[in-house]
């Protein structure tokens, strides 16, 4: 499933997914992505080795709201480390140590703050994978032989079948008009 | 050890080994033996392998040990010194006692369960008064020894049974009963026992020709013969510190090494109490540094041989400068005090010392003692009685047995006999005089060449590998038999237990040549007891058992006239020699030590292991050498040098010690055994061939480096301190071991104490309370001598293990309490004080926070307590411990335990793991079973609605203040005004170390109080 | 593609350590497009054989690696004793490692972490190298803890676990809270590291030729495709990722620096030790990423990426951590005399001319002395005399800590139990074998791990700008605003 296989090379007939463009630059991918998105496209994505800049902007991506996720993550670490501190200590097993009391915020605050970061940083990476729906480890643009180099130095714009806008032949035009050298048809 | 193999003795038809033979012969055992014994040897496990030795209790013993292991036939009583009633399980105290050279001290040994497992003094023996010193208290450790001779044993045959030697023994000692007993010898150690006396009445009748001797390396007859001197007749001198302001000790060691050592230091304290009436002044004159001059409020450090002439310059400026009027009796001594006039050490003596026994009559004390000359004794007894001390504060006794010759000339008789070949039978009971008897006399060779010679031994040791029988002797807790005390009172000795390896007691073995048995030691002591009737007052015998001693058996005090007759020329004639050794030798000393005395104990791990008071040396002796006499010799701490006296030399390392006096060196005997047993065979140096001719107090030697050093394990200052730390501890050591000036503290004891800042730490947060109780301690640094009894004591009472010389050296000794020593003023003139340090229990217990697992935490009253089970060992408690006092277990100290070793385990301790840390508990264990039984009482009480009988105060006994001779330690609770602890805590005197740090010890420690008196500056 | 950014003005064409602040000097040199960074890293990663070094280095870690475990073992059945420990110095060589090695990962966080935040791009050629080497240093770290105990085998007890004693750690003790910095910081540096390698592992994925690397690859690379949808969140959180390891950085030290101040033993007991130890931290961290990163450059050819000036910068980090270092130490006997405090005054007094002096004198000499070196452009700019002052730091620093510890253990309060402390031939052994351990795992990294961060690099090539043509780097600025108002 991750080899990619040429289209022709499948006999069946399979749905069309989508139409994949190949740029050479960012800046021409950029642009790329401005036209397309000022056509009203909602199903499409780019794809590119690095994080190009301004290209959410490019392609209207909304802000993520991600990081809500992980403060929501500190503030139970934070509130499990105190609590945790105080049941075991103070409530569960209190003892006598050092004429100190049995829960004092002071001693607390190294392992509250600790926790806090744990569960922040745990949630902040799961949450990447979820937001991304990854890991997937298959997706029809992987059986594009020239994608392979997305990861190398190739930038790509594809648009799904699913778009109510897409047209196969209309967008491949407009895609070779934006610039792209090879257009390719995906099928799902 | 052939004969500690037991597969030699297989084949022999007794039950009692067969069981061993099928052990010794089983696979298991043979693969133990292959598999262990290498393992020892590891020298990666170097550090711990001393230990890992002793640990070594030959599989061979477990089940010999076990087999003998059943009830006393006899009928024995114990001791009710509780009023609750026995509980089965419950320990039960047999009174008993342990007699040392000559004199016993009464004993209370706890037995559980039939074993013996930990020693306690008798309070109701005047001797012991409920205190005792290390020895008594390590003696329970030879009685589990592996080492100790299993059974009797033939030179050539090896192994033999107790069977084998009667069957030799009736027809050898018939046949010699028929010669009267000629050519018959019999050298016995010395030993105050009715009994023994009595079968030595009973032998020397039997055999009237035979020679008795009494042989002791370290013998009094000094005393003895100055006492004839001076009254014609031996007599033993008493005297009561108690009542004494002055006392002035020359050469006396009477808090240690002396047959009355724990009544004496008992007395010496309470005549040194501060807030009493009287306060006595200690002047000790001195060669080596000792525990007594080391609580000296005077020390003057001379060469011995100068010390006779001292004394004689005291009683001169006695009589010509302080008007002290020589009795009439003593006008022979005239001459001599006008000679001493113009005697170098005439200017030596202190005029303080004079004007402190002057006019005193009655109020002084003079000790001499037994390394000092016959003459400088009977000029003691002269001095006493010029200062009207006979009758008040000194008194004296008849010596028993008034004729016998001295050990020195006993054994020199024998010898003699042996190497004319006048002895063909020589019995040897006890003692040990092929390693301690004089060097030139050559006994083991002479030894050899007796046909027949019977030893009666603990163990195969130096004389019985060259003597024809070894018979193993019982363990005195293994026995039957009486002692006197110092006082001549008799103590009774009964048995804890059967003896493990059927060892015999030397009235065993003398009924037996006597061809009385199997009349044993059991009915000869009743004899005794019954003097003369045929059966003892059952009820009387039943009192004496249970209390251990025998009311109204003391000396009459005896009334002896003095004279000079014989001995003042003697003196006169002293005082021309030299008082110092000449240019390029030095006075060697010989002393006894503080953990061996005289080799007796060198297999007795804990006393090996127990640092010695002044120098704090473990597992080794040393010369000790004062700072300035080391520059002037160019030797440094642990350098070895050769001691070379007539030819004969000793290597032996250097201890650098301040207080030993210019031109002597000191050394202690005992060590070097060759073999001992796996404990003490090899540790230390043996400096008895140094010790030759009559003069066994000192010998003028010569010092030369052999550039090799030594490795000295010592459990303080481990390592050669460098300035910068020596000047911090001499800082320290003021502040944290507190003293006051006597005058001080009578003027204003409020404001005596120095560098006390009231430090009133601010509290963050509310301290706990502790409603109930609140154990606390209190350490009278004025009654600490540090004898070191407390560290035994808490090893015997805790199971603490034994670590060895190697781990001792790495700084891992596990005693729970230590006994601190630091030197105050010039080094050639130093002060000494001792600080037994133990867990301080503070209420904001440092060690408490930082342990990640809560293995150390407070319980309700307070006590700091440490969780075994639940320690993992990061030692971060003792890095936050600013006493040091936690200790922690780096190797598994009680793998291969046999079943005899683990017998002396105290079954209320646990027996800690590898990699825990352990520390003082304040013997928790005892203050359970002291409220157990107070709430015991009180449900039989009231019908028990009673809120239950509280715990008395000073009914908990921790085992250190137990041991105590001085009762320097109290314990109790701090709740409690009226406790002796509480008040304590609250004496003007009392401070707690660190207290600046708000940890809030538990422990109080009360501020030594020093009677200089004079000149202070002029301290020594 | 043409050549982009050799505008140093130096002749020699790898100097790009011009401190002229009118021209930036790039950051990548040589012909670098996005083909040639990915050929020239990943190649690395896919070559069939590496150079011998290579083979000689990993022979000789993995033996170390070897004689740590059997210290280790002999430690686990024999006892703590087999190391010089006593009472009074409880502590030696196992805490003095942990805290070097601790230490050590310290540089890793704050290149990738802290840098990342000041938006230092230079950082993106040692960033992936540096993070790796924090892990590793932090596995090394944890060891030690764990093997000091008495009882190893009942080691989680320092968790908080229900057990049937129903008891629970003791929170007040800051080994506890080690147990949870540490810990926490392990965690956060692998996640950290390995988001940071996800599209790096996608590229390996793709240049594939053998199946078992294609799929072992891509399985860690999970499906990454580039997509940036995709990149939006991945960006937040490697944002958000560094915002929580900058001050856990920080505070991971700090409680280490607990372990003594919170402590009552004189020379311990200072307040200045959670700023003074992070300090420190960077300091040996760095000198360990340059003792790194030299001969790595140099053997795999990576002087295009790991470029003088990135080793110039990390010099001048050292040299200003190092005087940090020097006032600290400075400082430190100031309060000693200042506080007034009999027993803290003699702590610092015998640090410095007690037994132990040789020791402090090590670690001031290769702490406070040798850094000054880099005052010297000349210095600063060749890599391996820098190299071997950075060997001089990591010894200073790990003598630091044995001066803390033994020094202060060794003498605290009551003169009678002072003692004096000297290892065995196990605790050397046991701290070569850690050594071992690091490089070992290290020497794997560089094998089958792209060790500079592909995606980060081409993103700050001149071309990798959206709004600009390549070959027009001047107008890269109003490009931007252009673009916008489109």
């Amino acid at each position: 499933m991750m080899d990619p296989s040429p289209v022709a090379a499948s006999t069946e007939r399979r749905a069309l997914w989508g139409v994949l463009a190949e740029f050479d630059t960012p800046a021409a991918l950029a642009r790329a992505a401005r036209e397309v998105r000022d056509l009203g496209y909602t199903r499409w994505d780019c794809y590119s080795p690095f994080p190009v800049h301004g290209l959410d902007r490019a392609m209207g991506l909304a802000d993520t709201r991600l990081p809500w996720v992980v403060l929501g993550a500190g503030i139970t670490g934070a509130a499990a480390a105190i609590g945790m501190q105080g049941w075991m200590n103070a409530v569960d097993y209190p003892l006598i140590i050092s004429g100190k009391p049995m829960f004092s915020l002071p001693a607390s605050i190294p392992i509250a703050f600790e926790m806090t970061v744990l569960f922040s940083a745990i949630a902040a990476f799961l949450a990447m994978f979820a937001f991304n729906r990854l890991p997937q480890l298959y997706h029809p643009t992987f059986q594009s032989e020239r994608f392979r180099r997305v990861t190398n130095d190739r930038f790509f714009l594809a648009v799904e079948a699913a778009d109510p806008r897409f047209d196969a032949q209309g967008t491949e035009t407009l895609l070779r008009r934006l610039g792209s050298a090879h257009v390719e048809w995906l099928e799902d | 050890m052939s004969s500690l193999d037991p597969t030699t003795d297989s084949g022999r038809p007794r039950s009692f080994w067969r069981s061993l033979d099928e052990r010794a012969d089983t696979p298991e055992f043979r693969q133990f033996v292959e598999r262990e014994f290498p393992a020892w040897a590891d020298e990666m496990l170097e550090p711990a392998s001393r230990r890992r030795f002793l640990q070594l209790m030959g599989a061979s013993m477990a089940l010999a040990g076990m087999t003998a292991c059943r009830w006393p036939a006899e009928p024995i009583v114990p001791f009710a010194h509780r009023p609750a009633g026995f509980v089965p399980g419950e320990p039960l105290h047999y009174a008993t006692a342990l007699e040392l050279a000559g004199a016993a001290v009464g004993l209370l040994v706890t037995s559980y369960d039939g074993r013996p497992i930990k020693v306690e003094g008798n309070p109701d023996h005047a001797y012991g008064l409920g205190g005792t010193l290390a020895w008594h208290q390590a003696a329970l450790l030879d009685l589990y020894d592996p080492d100790r001779s299993q059974h009797v044993a033939q030179r050539e045959a090896g192994p033999a049974s107790w069977d084998d030697f009667v069957a030799f023994a009736r027809p050898h000692f018939d046949a010699l009963r028929a010669v009267r007993g000629s050519r018959l010898a019999v050298l016995a150690d010395a030993s105050s026992s009715p009994s023994r006396a009595d079968m030595r009445a009973r032998f020397t009748a039997a055999f009237p020709d035979a020679r008795w001797y009494e042989y002791e390396p370290l013998s009094r007859d000094n005393a003895r013969e100055g006492a004839r001197l001076a009254f014609g007749r031996p007599q033993r001198t008493h005297v009561a510190l108690d009542r004494a302001e002055t006392i002035l000790s020359l050469d006396e060691d009477f808090l240690l090494h002396h047959p009355a050592a724990v009544r004496y230091a008992r007395d010496f304290v309470l005549g040194r109490d501060p807030d009493g009436a009287t306060f006595s002044r200690l002047w000790v004159v001195e060669t080596s540094p000792s525990l007594t001059g080391s609580v000296a409020d005077r020390r003057i450090a001379i060469p011995n041989r100068a010390i006779q002439a001292f004394a004689t310059c005291v009683l001169a400026k006695l009589v010509h400068e302080a008007g002290a009027d020589l009795p009439a009796a003593l006008d022979g001594l005239g001459p001599v005090l006008d000679a001493a006039r113009r005697h170098p050490m005439y200017g030596r003596v202190d005029a303080d010392l004079v004007l402190d026994l002057a006019g005193k009559a009655g109020r002084t004390v003079v000790l001499a003692g037994p390394r000092l000359p016959a003459e400088t004794h009977a000029l003691v007894h002269a001095l006493n009685a010029t200062l009207g001390n006979v009758g008040r504060t000194v008194t004296y006794t008849a010596e028993p047995d008034p004729d016998r010759p001295s050990h020195a000339q006993a054994i020199r008789d024998l010898a003699r006999d042996m190497g004319r070949n006048f002895v063909d039978t020589l019995v040897l009971v006890g003692g040990n005089p092929v390693y301690d008897a004089p060097a030139d006399l050559g006994f083991g060779d002479l030894l050899a060449r007796v046909k027949t010679s019977i030893r009666l031994g603990a163990y195969e040791d130096e004389t019985s590998r060259v003597c024809t029988w070894h018979v193993p002797r019982a363990h005195i807790f293994e026995s039957w038999g009486d002692a006197r005390d110092f006082g001549g009172t008799v103590c009774l000795i009964q048995p804890l237990i059967e003896p493990l390896h059927g060892g015999r007691t030397d009235l065993d073995l003398l009924a037996q040549l006597l061809g009385e048995a199997p009349f044993a030691a059991y009915e000869i002591v009743r004899r005794t007891f019954a003097r003369g009737a045929a059966e003892p007052d059952p009820r009387a015998w039943h009192e004496a058992l249970r209390v251990g001693v025998v009311a109204g058996t003391a000396w009459p005090e005896a009334g002896p006239t003095i004279g000079t007759a014989g001995w003042s020329k003697r003196l006169r004639a002293a005082l021309d020699a030299p008082a110092y050794p000449e240019p390029g030798s030095y006075e060697l000393v010989f002393g006894p030590d503080a953990s061996v005395i005289d080799g007796r104990f060198a297999n007795n791990g804990w006393l090996q292991e127990l640092a010695d008071p002044l120098t704090k040396l473990t597992w080794d002796n040393a010369v000790i050498v004062a700072p300035a006499t080391a520059a002037e010799m160019g030797v440094r701490h642990g350098d070895v040098v050769r001691v070379t006296r007539s030819g004969t030399s000793v290597e032996l390392p250097v201890f650098v010690l301040p207080g030993q006096a210019p031109r002597t060196v000191g050394a202690t005997l005992g060590y070097g055994r060759t073999r001992a047993g796996r404990v003490g065979s090899g540790a230390g140096f043996d400096v008895y061939p140094l010790r030759v001719g009559d003069d066994t107090a000192w010998a003028d030697v010569r010092v030369e480096p052999t550039g090799r050093t030594y490795r000295l394990a010592t459990t303080q200052d481990h390592f050669a301190i460098d300035t910068l730390g020596a000047q911090e501890r001499a800082e320290r050591a003021v502040t944290l071991v507190r003293e006051v000036e006597l005058e001080a503290w009578r003027h204003d004891p409020q404001h005596a104490m120095p560098g006390e800042h009231a430090v009133a730490p601010v509290e963050l947060w509310k301290p706990h309370e502790y409603p109930d109780e609140r154990w606390g301690m209190a350490i009278d640094l004025n009654a600490c001598t540090g004898c070191g009894a407390c560290v035994v004591a808490c090893q015997a009472e805790n199971n603490i293990p034994i670590v060895g010389k190697a781990e001792v050296a790495r700084g891992r000794e596990m005693h729970w309490i230590r006994i601190d020593r630091y030197f105050a003023g010039a080094p050639d003139a130093p002060e000494i004080v001792h600080q037994p340090v133990t867990c301080h229990h503070c209420e904001n217990a440092p060690c408490e926070q930082v342990c990640p697992v809560g293995a150390t935490v407070h319980d309700a009253e307070g006590l700091n307590v440490m969780v075994y089970n639940r320690c993992i060992g990061t030692r971060y408690c003792n890095n936050n411990c600013p006493y040091k006092v936690r200790r922690f277990n780096w190797f598994n100290n009680q793998k291969h335990q046999s079943d005899l070793e683990v017998m002396i385990y105290n079954p209320d301790v646990t027996v800690r793991s590898r990699g825990v840390m352990e520390k003082c508990t304040f013997c928790l264990q005892r203050i359970q079973s002291v409220r157990i039984q107070a709430r015991n009482e009180q449900v039989r009480g009231e019908n028990g609605r009673a809120a239950g009988r509280l715990i008395r105060d000073g009914e908990i006994v921790p085992a250190c203040a137990q041991a105590c001779p001085t009762r320097a330690i109290d314990f109790g609770d701090l709740n409690d005004p009226e406790s002796r602890v509480h008040r304590k805590h609250a004496s003007p005197r009392a401070y707690r170390m660190l207290a600046e740090f708000n940890v809030r010890p538990r422990t109080a420690y009360l501020a030594r109080v020093r009677n200089r008196g004079g000149h202070p500056e002029g301290a020594a | 593609m043409s050549v982009v950014g050799t505008t140093a003005p130096s002749a020699d064409p790898w100097d790009n350590t011009s401190d002229d602040p009118t021209r930036r000097a790039p950051l990548v040199l040589g012909a670098a497009d996005y083909a040639s960074v990915t050929e020239k890293v990943a190649e690395l990663a896919e070559r069939r054989r590496p150079p011998r070094a290579w083979y000689i280095a990993f022979g000789v870690s993995l033996a170390l690696t070897g004689l740590l475990g059997a210290m280790i073992l002999y430690l686990f059945t024999t006892g703590v004793g087999v190391w010089g420990l006593n009472s009074p110095v409880g502590w030696a060589f196992d805490i003095i490692n942990f805290v070097f090695w601790v230490g050590i990962g310290h540089a890793g966080t704050l290149i990738s972490a802290i840098l990342f935040l000041f938006r230092q791009s230079w950082r993106t050629g040692i960033n992936r190298f540096a993070e790796a080497m924090t892990i590793f240093a932090v596995i090394c770290a944890g060891l030690f803890p764990a093997i000091h105990v008495g009882r190893v085998w009942l080691i989680y007890w320092v968790f908080p676990l229900p057990n049937q004693m129903q008891v629970w750690p003791n929170f007040r003790s800051p080994l506890l809270w080690d147990v949870f910095a540490v810990s926490t910081y392990f965690t956060v540096s692998l996640l950290f590291w390995y988001m940071g390698m996800i599209p790096d592992l996608a590229t390996l994925r793709d240049r594939a030729t053998s199946r078992v690397r294609q799929r072992v690859y891509g399985l860690f690379a999970m499906g990454w495709r580039g997509s940036n949808r995709h990149w939006q969140n991945y960006e937040r959180v490697y944002l958000i990722l560094a915002a929580l390891a900058t001050p856990l950085v920080l505070s991971v030290h700090s409680v280490v620096s607990f372990d003594f101040a919170v402590s009552m033993v004189p020379g311990w007991h200072t307040t200045i030790f959670p700023p003074y130890f992070v300090a420190g931290a960077i300091f040996c961290g760095f000198a360990m990423v340059l003792l790194l990163a030299v001969p790595a450059r140099q053997w795999f050819g990576l002087e295009a990426l790991i470029t003088l000036r990135h080793l110039e910068n990390m010099n001048k980090i050292m040299l200003a951590t190092g005087m940090i270092i020097g006032y600290a130490y400075f400082i430190e006997f100031f309060i000693a005399w200042y506080g007034g405090n009999v027993y803290e005054h003699f702590a610092f007094v015998n640090r410095a001319l007690g037994p132990y002096a040789w020791s402090y004198w090590i670690m001031v000499t290769c702490n406070v002395i040798a850094p000054q070196l880099f005052w010297s452009k000349r210095i600063r700019t060749s890599p391996w005399v820098a190299w071997g002052i950075c060997v001089f730091i990591n010894v200073g620093m790990w003598f630091e800590r044995f001066v803390i510890i033994v020094t202060s253990l060794s003498r605290d309060y009551l003169p009678g139990s002072w003692g004096a402390y000297k290892p065995t031939w196990v605790e050397l052994c046991t701290l070569l074998g850690s050594f071992g351990l690091f490089f070992t795992l290290f020497l794997l990294f560089v094998r089958f791990v792209p060790m500079v961060a592909m995606a980060e690099v081409k993103a700050v090539l001149p071309q990798a700008d959206a709004h600009a043509s390549p070959n027009e780097p001047e107008r890269r600025a109003t490009g931007t605003l252009a673009v916008e108002k489109a």
